[in-house]
């Protein structure tokens, strides 16, 4: 990939560039659907259910079955709504949740852009997705949406801090925000940086959880108790699109914890560097998605105060600390 | 016709749009996407013209901005609110005849500008490390000025957000 992004944009190149992001996107949907699957055969194996297992075989159809049913249901529009912000919403909150993939090293020669600001690129744009939900709650015309927006925009705003600054003690070592330079500066260092960056580590774990609004901080669509949030007037494929979001953020950020923290494509010991770096980013990927999910399965739902109090006045002091520690030890040794 | 050409054409649309849309439009939410509209394709000029950090930036912040503005907007106006319609004023026409000739002020300076011609070339350099080179060395006082007088705004809300909370 790194070969065609020298070349000057000729239309061969873009023709490469745009079908890459057609493999890449129908790599994600395909993510996204056996994730679900995935998730909720992990819930039922954990919680002593069975989980899908009627459609196809091992219900492995479950999700397609689901999307399709989605597809197909009539697609309400609220009589009150206002329209064309009802209508854009769902597609400001995906489209930063696909673009945010554009920078993610998934090896050193596999990826679709070497950005000198990579991390910074991946900030930025998932903080749209914020726009996106507010205006969805609030063109639904609903109390409920609206409230359940503000709630949502709370939590991102909220969280996106820490999230921020716990990363900065990872910039501070590798004195770069190029993810590729990240997992190299790994490789150099010949430890993966959640060892160095542990509390930067804890910190990025539990509000990355907070971003993705996944349990224990899923307030955002809490069905039964807040009648889930901001998309309660969405139905058929446009609710799709928010939890399509919220999905291929589950993939972006496990992405990421991974380049940040675990080694990207590394191997874990330099003997077993013959396997190829995509299967290990692979597997390091999926452990992450599947410890997202293994929280799900166990841990309560927090209350909404307890969630703004963790954020600011725990995780921030806190990734601060972790600021500071790593400024006076990379200056001391 | 280059790719870059393209992009540039799209974004100019694009922020132009919207701030005419942002002008144009009556209720406040609809103005904040708008906007947003405009900020964002302001960020692709800038990383257009190379300088990422600076686009990245303008994404990150404005996109928090536009974020807490829209929930102002939705806080303190009502939701079917939308402007009743102006009378004519004479005094209108003299604005837009002002805004004339600001326009043509404007356009002639930039007509007679001496442009060179060498394109500036920054593709070799990290541009964020530049950036942090030079803020902590040649404009290290004006940073630490910054960032006192940000400080200052942030204990300012604070004393009088605390205030506020006392009279009641």
């Amino acid at each position: 990939m790194g070969a065609y992004l020298e070349q000057s944009l000729g239309l061969q190149n873009s023709l490469v560039f745009i079908l890459s992001a057609v493999v890449l996107l129908a790599i994600v949907l395909g993510f996204v659907t056996y994730s679900i699957y995935f998730q909720r055969k992990v819930l039922g194996w954990m919680q002593l259910r069975i989980g899908p297992n009627r459609v196809g075989p091992f219900g492995l159809l479950q999700t397609v079955a689901d999307v399709l049913k989605l597809l197909l249901k009539e697609d309400i529009i609220p009589k009150a709504a206002d329209k064309p912000l009802f209508i854009i919403a769902p597609v400001i909150a995906f489209v930063p949740a696909f673009g945010v993939l554009a920078v993610m090293p998934f090896t050193d020669k596999l990826h679709f852009a070497d950005v000198g600001v990579g991390l910074l690129y991946y900030i930025a744009l998932s903080g749209i997705t914020v726009l996106g939900v507010i205006t969805g709650g609030w063109a639904s015309n609903n109390k409920w949406a609206l409230i359940g927006a503000m709630r949502s925009a709370a939590q991102m705003i909220s969280y996106e801090i820490p999230l921020v600054m716990s990363v900065v003690g990872v910039i501070l070592m590798t004195g770069s925000l190029n993810l590729i330079d990240i997992v190299e500066k790994q490789k150099e260092m010949g430890m993966w940086f959640f060892i160095p960056q542990f509390l930067g580590f804890i910190i990025f774990i539990i509000a990355q959880l907070a971003e993705l609004s996944r349990t224990p901080f899923d307030l955002t669509e809490a069905e039964s108790e807040l009648i889930s949030g901001y998309h309660v007037e969405y139905s058929g494929f446009r609710w799709a699109f928010f939890m399509l979001t919220e999905y291929v953020y589950i993939f972006a950020m496990a992405s990421l914890t991974t380049v940040l923290f675990l080694g990207g494509w590394l191997p874990p010991f330099e003997f077993l560097s013959f396997i190829p770096g995509i299967i290990w980013f692979a597997l390091k990927f999926v452990a992450i998605v599947f410890f997202i999910f293994w929280l799900q399965a166990t841990f309560p739902r927090m209350r909404v105060d307890q969630l703004m109090q963790m954020g600011w006045k725990v995780l921030l002091p806190l990734s601060l600390v972790n600021i500071l520690v790593t400024a006076v030890l990379k200056t001391v040794l | 016709m280059t790719g870059e050409f393209i992009a540039f054409f799209i974004l100019a649309l694009l922020t132009i749009g919207g701030a005419v849309f942002m002008i144009s439009f009556t209720r406040v939410v609809h103005m904040v996407v708008a906007l947003a509209f405009t900020f964002l394709s302001i960020a692709g000029m800038y990383i257009l013209l190379e300088a990422e950090f600076v686009g990245m930036v303008q994404i990150l912040v404005y996109s928090g901005a536009i974020s807490i503005l829209m929930l102002f907007g939705i806080m303190l106006t009502r939701h079917d609110a939308s402007e009743v319609e102006e009378r004519r004023n004479p005094v209108k026409w003299l604005i837009r005849a002002a805004i004339a000739v600001f326009f043509i002020i404007v356009f002639f300076g930039i007509q007679s500008v001496q442009w060179s011609d060498k394109p500036a070339d920054f593709t070799q350099k990290d541009n964020v490390k530049e950036i942090g080179v030079q803020m902590f060395t040649n404009y290290v006082i004006p940073f630490e000025m910054v960032s006192v007088l940000l400080l200052v705004a942030l204990v300012g809300a604070i004393i009088l957000a605390k205030k506020e909370a006392e009279g009641e």
